[in-house]
């Protein structure tokens, strides 16, 4: 009998975890194989030893696409947030029609990122500077996309935009885990708006924000689609990121093997960064 | 008196909901408008822009049908997401009940948790060039190619969110199963994989939306392939639109719609799913 | 009885893969004829290729033509390499791509193709130049050319008694006035990031040696010395250009163009056909780009706009050659040049649009220069660079990239043309 139960588990298991050392450990090996050549995608390639990562190191242009996406990340990992706490309060609290509501604001979160990108995209090319010039401002009278300096905004609130729903939704479930008399005995105590929030509401959400702080980091370190729909990289490659330089000039670029080291560079960050949040709000948690 | 402050509809509140929702409505009633409009009625003065179409023709969604060969990307788009949820389903849930049931006794299947979960922190990004050309020396450059890379890509997770699942199921109930001479396979197809409907849900759920609307993969597997997914359509046919953004929003507008009926009819289920993926 | 259970969803899933493969392989085999599938990379010409392919088909009963103009189809093609998935014959540019594929050797050697006879020699040394190293064999059938310049709008130009320019004051001196007359001189889609070539090409013809990558390569100039002219004179022609150049993109540009919102468009001839689906009455001509002070310095920038290469992959190359000679049928040609506006690299009596007047006269004297951006490396993204300068004006940072950059991305090609060079004892 209990022989029987392991067959089956080992049955089970093989086959499945075979499927996923194919498809996911191997290429990645592969991937890290690639990065020691110089491939172009196609054609013969030699290895070239650890030239792409030194190159990696002194090419202006990588460097700019990681400090792009670490500022696209943490700027928008903020910005989501307070936004989306905010909705959550008000969306958890006495209101009429709190269904629709919550229903209406999770919307965003099931559209497309790319064609979301593209709607966007006219948005701020032809109506936000019509807007802009109605109003006499200058800054806003030309697509903000155009201009290097302000193209990451434009990003920024496309993702955001379509983010804070996600997280929303995940501190409003937060939210409805602190118990009513929590409240009760805080406003007996005095505590209330700020306070309130700051003292008694937000020490017992600690886990839904930081549920909410890994999936924005990592999903925003990973943007792609909307960069593909809104700036293709541009203007003057001040909107590439990680992932869309690797597909850009690995795929169709001829930098396979340099993409390839830059894309096992990414996967140690993308661990670090994750290792490091979690261990950081796994001793958050443990003081409160 | 304290009864009557709680009841008390919060205003402030609801002006900023509100008001917020605005920003929700504006991009959507923008894409709605623009889609019917035709070129000619494209101005530059804000009140042009915000102005009704002056007739509420189909023109547009027929043309765009046309142009972007709709009905045949909804359908892969389709296929693809419904066989990538069954799957998923079937196989995710039996190896989350193996390793979730094994993993606290035996050192081989925990590592094997370790393993397929670790895989959550590889991104697409390092695997997208070396699955391009696997997938073509296997024959896969198609959309079961696709479909396998999508059970691969959501095992980490599902894995997490099944074996998390298991832990509230009591072992009881198996052996109560085992005493009357069902086997371990039969026991979790009777007993095991009904009691998971709810992780099936959310399963079923995130796996949709996330397959539906993903752009990335089939791009990297499928270009070239003359079949495109819903989303891959309009990145293929974006310059065939050229300046015509009517058309464009028309297609834009097509390719949303089915994902809108599904929230529409299912948005309980998919509200209820996403917040169980995410919280486990 | 487990054990079947598991064996079922084994079986169920063989079956799977098994249907898919076998729905792969049905689309080849269902019947005799042979199949030559062509990929080109010019969607704006699909429907010119469609026509093409139902000619073809309906009057071959032993070949099937399969011609597909997909949009981005460099990307599309090279993921198909990576794939090592060939279709029989790529129709391409005459650019940097072509280089690689012929340094990858996936190319097939044509020079047996009876109808290579035919193409003018100018266009055949332009492909023997692209090659890396030179190499024996030839690659490709070069189809038709394009030219760059100025595109202008001959209406407005008479109406206001303009004069073609023919050096670089009278260019400017022209833009003033058109300026001073309220009317925008130029539009530019610096958005699509390969728009900021085009003018760049044009000037840097005239401006900088023709060979001047391949110098640069052997270190006996930089690139500084040779580019400061065409960036300075590029940040002149900016000042004459729309508010917000990097606002729009190429289809943007060519749609005000031509609704006559800017009198000239500095573009190549390939721009045409998609300025006049917008307007067809539109009455556009060109000119050479001016850049030099010097007139008869002043060279037209033409390059292979599109040309086929049989894949090395290729089964069954005598069909392909039977498809290529149908393509090079004169009346084909005289219809693709129609509606493209192109220039034709077959010898022969065709008739040039009247669009391309303004630069018949260097056509006819071949005095053409090709486009220095088909010997830039892809992955270097010259254009983002340029695109980069033209917003940060900064002519020294610019070219001091330019040449840093030029190094790392070549530096496997320099390699190699000094490893040719040594042991061919040059």
């Amino acid at each position: 009998m209990k022989n029987e139960r392991k067959r089956t588990f080992l049955l089970i298991t093989i086959p499945i975890l075979a499927l996923f050392v194919c498809f996911n450990t191997i290429p990645l090996i592969r991937g890290v194989i690639y990065s020691f050549t110089n491939f172009k995608g196609f054609g013969t390639y030699d290895w070239v030893g650890f030239r792409n990562y030194i190159d990696l190191f002194s090419d202006a242009r990588v460097g700019k696409s990681y400090l792009f996406t670490f500022k696209l990340a943490i700027v928008t990992t903020v910005v989501v947030n307070v936004l989306s706490l905010a909705l959550a309060l008000a969306l958890n609290s006495k209101i009429r029609a709190k269904s629709f509501f919550r229903g209406a604001y999770f919307l965003p979160n099931i559209l497309g990122a790319l064609v979301v990108g593209y709607i966007f995209n006219y948005f701020f090319t032809y109506i936000l500077p019509a807007f802009g010039s109605m109003i006499g401002s200058e800054s806003l009278g030309s697509s903000i996309l155009s201009n290097p300096d302000s193209a990451w905004i434009g990003i920024m609130v496309v993702c955001a935009w379509q983010a804070v729903a996600m997280n929303t939704i995940i501190y409003i479930s937060g939210l409805q885990t602190v118990p009513e008399d929590v409240y009760e005995a805080g406003g007996l105590d005095g505590a209330t708006g700020w306070k309130q929030f700051r003292y008694l509401t937000f020490p017992l959400i600690i886990p839904f924000f930081s549920i909410n702080m890994v999936l924005c980091v990592k999903n925003f370190l990973m943007v792609f689609d909307q960069i593909m729909a809104l700036t293709k990289g541009g203007p003057a490659q001040s909107t590439e990121s990680i992932s869309y330089l690797i597909y850009n000039n690995g795929m169709s670029g001829g930098q396979f093997g340099f993409q390839s080291a830059n894309a096992v560079i990414f996967f140690l960050v993308i661990v670090t960064v994750s290792v490091a949040q979690m261990k950081f709000t796994g001793k958050k948690e443990e003081q409160l | 008196m304290k009864e009557g402050m709680t009841k008390k509809t919060n205003w402030t509140a609801m002006v900023v909901l509100i008001l917020g929702l605005s920003a929700i409505a504006f991009p959507l009633y923008m894409t709605l408008i623009i889609a019917f409009k035709q070129p000619s009625e494209m101005t530059t003065s804000v009140s042009g822009i915000l102005s009704l179409p002056k007739t509420w023709s189909l023109d547009n969604f027929r043309e765009a049908m046309r142009v972007t060969d709709f009905w045949n990307s909804f359908k892969n788009s389709l296929l693809i997401t419904i066989l990538t949820v069954v799957l998923s389903i079937i196989i995710h849930s039996l190896m989350g009940y193996a390793l979730g049931r094994n993993k606290s006794h035996s050192k081989f299947y925990s590592f094997v948790y370790l393993f397929i979960v670790s895989g959550m922190f590889v991104p697409f990004a390092i695997l997208m060039m070396p699955l391009a050309k696997q997938t073509a020396e296997m024959g896969l450059s198609n959309w079961f190619g696709v479909i396998l890379l999508y059970v691969v890509f959501y095992m980490p997770m599902n894995i997490l969110l099944y074996s998390g699942y298991l832990v509230n199921i009591p072992m009881a109930l198996e052996e109560a199963a085992k005493v009357d001479g069902a086997s371990t396979w039969r026991t979790y197809w009777k007993i095991i994989f009904p009691i998971m409907r709810p992780m099936h849900a959310t399963v079923a759920v995130l796996t949709a939306l996330s397959v539906w609307n993903d752009v990335m993969t089939p791009l990297v597997i499928m270009a070239g392939s003359e079949q495109n997914t819903l989303p891959l359509a309009q990145l293929n046919f974006q310059t065939q639109f050229g300046t015509n953004y009517n058309l464009a929003f028309a297609s834009y507008l097509l390719s949303l719609i089915p994902i809108l009926i599904f929230y529409l009819i299912c948005q309980k289920q998919i509200l209820n799913g996403v917040v169980n993926g995410a919280v486990k | 009885m487990k054990g079947n259970a598991i064996g079922h969803i084994g079986i169920s899933l063989c079956c799977m893969a098994a249907a898919a493969g076998i729905q792969g392989c049905a689309a080849s085999g269902d019947s005799n004829k042979t199949v030559i599938e062509i990929v080109q990379y010019k969607p704006e010409a699909a429907g010119y290729f469609e026509m093409l392919e139902e000619q073809f088909n309906a009057t071959h009963d032993d070949i099937q033509l399969k011609i597909s103009s997909p949009n981005d189809a460099m990307t599309i093609l090279r993921t198909r390499f990576i794939r090592e998935d060939y279709p029989d014959i790529i129709g391409i540019g005459g650019d940097i791509n072509y280089s690689y594929f012929v340094d990858a050797e996936i190319l097939a050697d044509v020079s047996d193709y009876a109808g290579l006879a035919d193409i003018k020699q100018a266009y055949r040394d332009i492909d023997e130049a692209l090659e890396l190293v030179p190499t024996e064999g030839t690659y490709a059938v070069p189809y038709v050319a394009n030219a760059a310049g100025v595109l202008y709008n001959r209406d407005l130009f008479e109406e206001h008694g303009w004069e073609i320019p023919q050096n670089w004051t009278e260019f400017t001196a022209l833009c003033d006035e058109i300026q001073s007359e309220g009317i925008l001189p130029f539009y530019f889609g610096f958005k699509d990031t390969w728009t900021c070539l085009a003018p760049w090409n044009a000037m840097a013809v005239s401006l900088a040696p023709a060979d001047v990558t391949k110098q640069v390569n052997r270190g006996e100039t930089t690139f500084a010395e040779e580019y400061r002219e065409v960036s300075e004179k590029y940040l002149d022609l900016l000042q004459y250009a729309v508010g917000d150049p990097f606002a729009y993109g190429y289809n943007d540009a060519c749609t005000a163009f031509a609704r006559g919102e800017a009198a000239m468009y500095p573009i190549g001839s390939y721009a045409i056909p998609q300025i006049l689906s917008v307007n067809p009455d539109l009455n556009i001509d060109s000119f050479v780009m001016p850049a030099n002070d010097d007139a008869a310095q002043n060279t037209l920038n033409s390059g292979i706009d599109l040309q086929f290469c049989v894949m090395a992959d290729c089964k069954n190359k005598e069909a392909a050659y039977e498809v290529l000679d149908f393509l090079y049928e004169e009346e084909n040609i005289q219809q693709y040049i129609d509606a493209q506006i192109a220039i034709p690299c077959k010898e022969g009596d065709f008739t040039l649009s009247p669009m391309l007047d303004g630069m018949n006269q260097h056509i006819a004297e071949g005095r053409m220069t090709d486009y220095q951006d088909h010997y830039y490396p892809s992955e270097m993204a010259v254009d983002a660079q340029i695109q980069t300068f033209l917003l940060q004006k900064d002519v020294d940072a610019f070219l001091q990239k330019f040449d840093t950059d030029w190094l790392r991305y070549n530096r496997d090609i320099i390699r190699m043309v000094q490893d040719y060079e040594r042991t061919h004892g040059n």
